[in-house]
């Protein structure tokens, strides 16, 4: 079990793992952080990606690859047009966002069921699943299929240039500021609605680009999404709630609980881990493993 | 006053005078009643039988309809969603009986709920033709109302797959389960059979429903090199053992997956990977089987897939053999119930015969992929194929 541990085999699977729980994380971070809503049709937005590259590949030949920017344009402007469509009305007012943030989890539930459904009746329920990029390459003694690394490469990649964003352009700067202290931001002339817009843009559209990452992994249904809500859920509160950084470095250790923690006790003792890592870090960090310092 | 509702009142008994001078001409139709898991975690598991029943109310409409004892009736489906709870199939089954007055029931989809109705069936004397059900306590069911068209039940695989393993000279096996019931009953048959046979189980390992992640425990297959690995899966879990057992090269002989690959979608996921792999089953389309070349196209022309080789075939037997049951004996249960208990029917799987809940003909099954193709590979005799060894991923 030794020579396991050290192999690479376990830490390829779980960066794989990890990268992909970060992306999905990253985008219900960046939503709830700026609105303080919490999206909890956030997987139904990668179950929705999923088949978006799904039926690009199977009816329209497109490479996966290859549609990747354009599940990221649909999901941005999706998001774009929910957030006008059912959120912007519902913000503005006295005492608003405050009101908005109980509805929202109602709202966001009725959208979950709603993709589902739509989902079910259009697409049927048969799981769904094609060949892409599985050949085995192997580098030393670590094999690795091609589409999880180009899931690897593109999902961490992408994490980075959002952080990166977040951390060196003006906008992304605005966008931290709200995160922080949204009326704070307000006054010093961040404008907060283009913020909230562009939030959702790259949190609905990161979410579609995870979907396709993931469709190549594995098969799905119109009820893949909700596990995907789960683990973002408890990413971004172990990482804590609008700490966009840190939910990345909490995805990681969700990943190392999903390897290592199971190759050193047992498969079966999954969610026991997982589930006592979060009410432990709960416990010790009530506000995130990094606290709130990483932003400040 | 014309209020809305009595407005709508007289519209929808317009509509009722129309609909029913519409069909007072012809024969009544056939009202078939079953509840089948339409919304919860069963709705993708119960597709494939649901999708059997479509196909066939089709079929025999197309055909001028259901022959019952000589007049031929159209079918009329009273269908219910069970919620994927067993609970909700009984009051739904009681429902049908009750206040639908159907005239015939079909079976739900799934173990629970098969064992769940078999009071309800007993109670009211109405005879069903289960379908998608397999555990060692159906024969603790009282024999009578209801019975069973599958041979994949959990104690006699354990029994046939370590013959395939023994045939296949197999000396170790690493057996890893869900811990869902079926796997878990099979794996309670499966480890005593194998022992006796002398066969060595080199790692063994149980993981839950939702795993995400199996590199761990292939890892230490892999290092153990069995001649065989048993993965008894579910749907969910079965092509992500075989996407990591080929990135990680786990190359025994012999490589079994429980249930999973007789579904259309873990060909598309595998590709020509697939090929070798055996798992549970005892139906294909072949000659010798009237109708079952006919069943796959007709399926296949239908959905655009491959009909499930396990569940949407029992469920399209099971219709078969009540159609069969029903040209005789009419809608008179207690008649039905004789027949159908006493004769011997043709189906899509060959010959079937019932003995108390059990079909006594047809022998527990393997198949096999074989060129993309699912062939029956066990046992000798019912086979199509022989068995092949697993050669790598490629």
């Amino acid at each position: 079990m030794a020579e396991a541990l050290l192999s690479g085999q376990l830490l390829f699977s779980t960066l794989v793992i990890g990268s992909v729980y970060a992306l999905v994380a990253l985008g219900l971070n960046l939503v709830y952080g700026t609105l303080r809503l919490l999206n909890v049709a956030h997987g139904d937005l990668v179950m929705l990606g999923a088949y978006g590259a799904f039926w690009l590949f199977t009816l329209g030949g497109w490479s996966p690859l290859l549609a990747l920017p354009v599940l990221a344009l649909g999901g941005a402007v999706f998001g774009y047009l929910t957030y006008r469509g059912l959120f912007r009305r519902m913000l503005q007012g006295d005492g608003a966002p405050q009101r908005l943030e109980a509805n929202s989890l109602l709202l966001f539930f009725g959208l979950s069921i709603l993709f589902q459904n739509l989902a079910a009746h259009y697409f049927t329920v048969t799981p769904r699943a094609y060949q892409y990029l599985d050949q085995v390459w192997r580098w030393g003694e670590v094999a690795m299929t091609a589409n999880r690394l180009l899931v690897l490469v593109v999902a961490s990649g992408l994490c980075l240039l959002v952080v990166l964003f977040l951390r060196f352009q003006v906008t992304g700067l605005a966008l931290q500021a709200v995160i922080q202290r949204r009326e704070a931001a307000q006054i010093v002339g961040v404008n907060v609605e283009r913020v909230q817009a562009l939030s959702f843009a790259v949190g609905f559209g990161s979410a579609a680009v995870a979907g396709g990452l993931v469709s190549m992994l594995e098969q799905f249904s119109p009820f893949s999404g909700f596990p995907f809500t789960i683990a973002a859920f408890v990413v971004v509160i172990l990482g804590g709630l609008g700490n966009v950084f840190a939910g990345m470095v909490a995805a990681l250790l969700l990943a190392m609980i999903e390897t290592y923690g199971v190759a050193l006790t047992s498969p079966t003792y999954r969610s026991i881990l997982l589930y006592g890592t979060f009410v432990l870090a709960l416990l010790l960090f009530p506000r995130g493993l990094l606290g709130r310092r990483q932003l400040r | 006053m014309i209020t809305r509702r009595t407005l709508m009142r007289a519209l929808m008994a317009a509509g009722l005078a129309v609909s029913v001078g519409s069909f007072a001409t012809a024969a009544e139709p056939v009202r078939i009643g079953f509840a089948i898991a339409k919304t919860g975690p069963f709705v993708i598991a119960s597709d494939p039988q649901m999708k059997a029943y479509e196909l066939w109310k089709e079929q025999v409409n197309a055909r001028g309809g259901l022959n019952v004892g000589g007049t031929k009736r159209m079918i009329e489906f009273v269908s219910y969603d069970d919620q994927s709870k067993p609970e909700q199939a009984v009051r739904l089954y009681e429902k049908l009986i009750t206040s639908d007055k159907v005239d015939l029931l079909i079976a739900p989809w799934g173990t629970p709920f098969h064992i769940a109705i078999a009071p309800v069936l007993e109670k009211h004397k109405f005879p069903v033709v289960g379908a998608t059900a397999a555990s060692v306590r159906l024969r603790e069911l009282k024999p009578g109302y209801i019975w069973f068209t599958t041979s994949a039940i959990p104690d006699k695989m354990a029994a046939e797959l370590t013959k395939l393993c023994v045939e296949n000279k197999v000396k170790s096996v690493s057996v890893i389960n869900n811990v869902l019931p079926f796997t878990k009953e099979f794996r309670t048959f499966l480890d005593p059979k194998l022992k006796e046979a002398g066969i060595t189980i080199k790692t063994s390992a149980e993981y839950p429903p939702d795993v995400k992640d199996m590199t761990a425990m292939l890892t230490q297959i892999k290092q153990a090199a069995p001649d065989a690995v048993l993965a008894l899966s579910y749907p969910g879990d079965s092509a992500l053992y075989a996407k990591q057992a080929k990135e990680l090269s786990v190359n025994a002989p012999i490589q079994f997956i429980a249930i999973g690959p007789t579904e259309a979608f873990f060909a598309q996921a595998m590709g020509k990977a697939a090929n070798g792999i055996i798992t549970i089953g005892h139906w294909m389309p072949r000659d010798e089987w009237k109708g079952s070349k006919a069943f796959d196209a007709a399926y296949r022309k239908k959905y655009n897939e491959a009909p499930d080789y396990l569940d949407s075939s029992l469920a399209y037997i099971s219709l078969e053999v009540l159609e069969q049951a029903v040209a005789k004996a009419g809608l008179d249960r207690e008649k039905l119930r004789a027949t159908i208990a006493a004769d011997t029917f043709d189906t899509i799987n060959g010959k079937i015969k019932f003995d108390g809940v059990q079909n006594t003909i047809t022998p527990t099954a393997f198949l096999q992929f074989q060129n993309g193709n699912l062939q029956l590979v066990w046992p000798t005799g019912f086979a199509s194929a022989k068995v092949q060894q697993k050669k790598g991923w490629d």
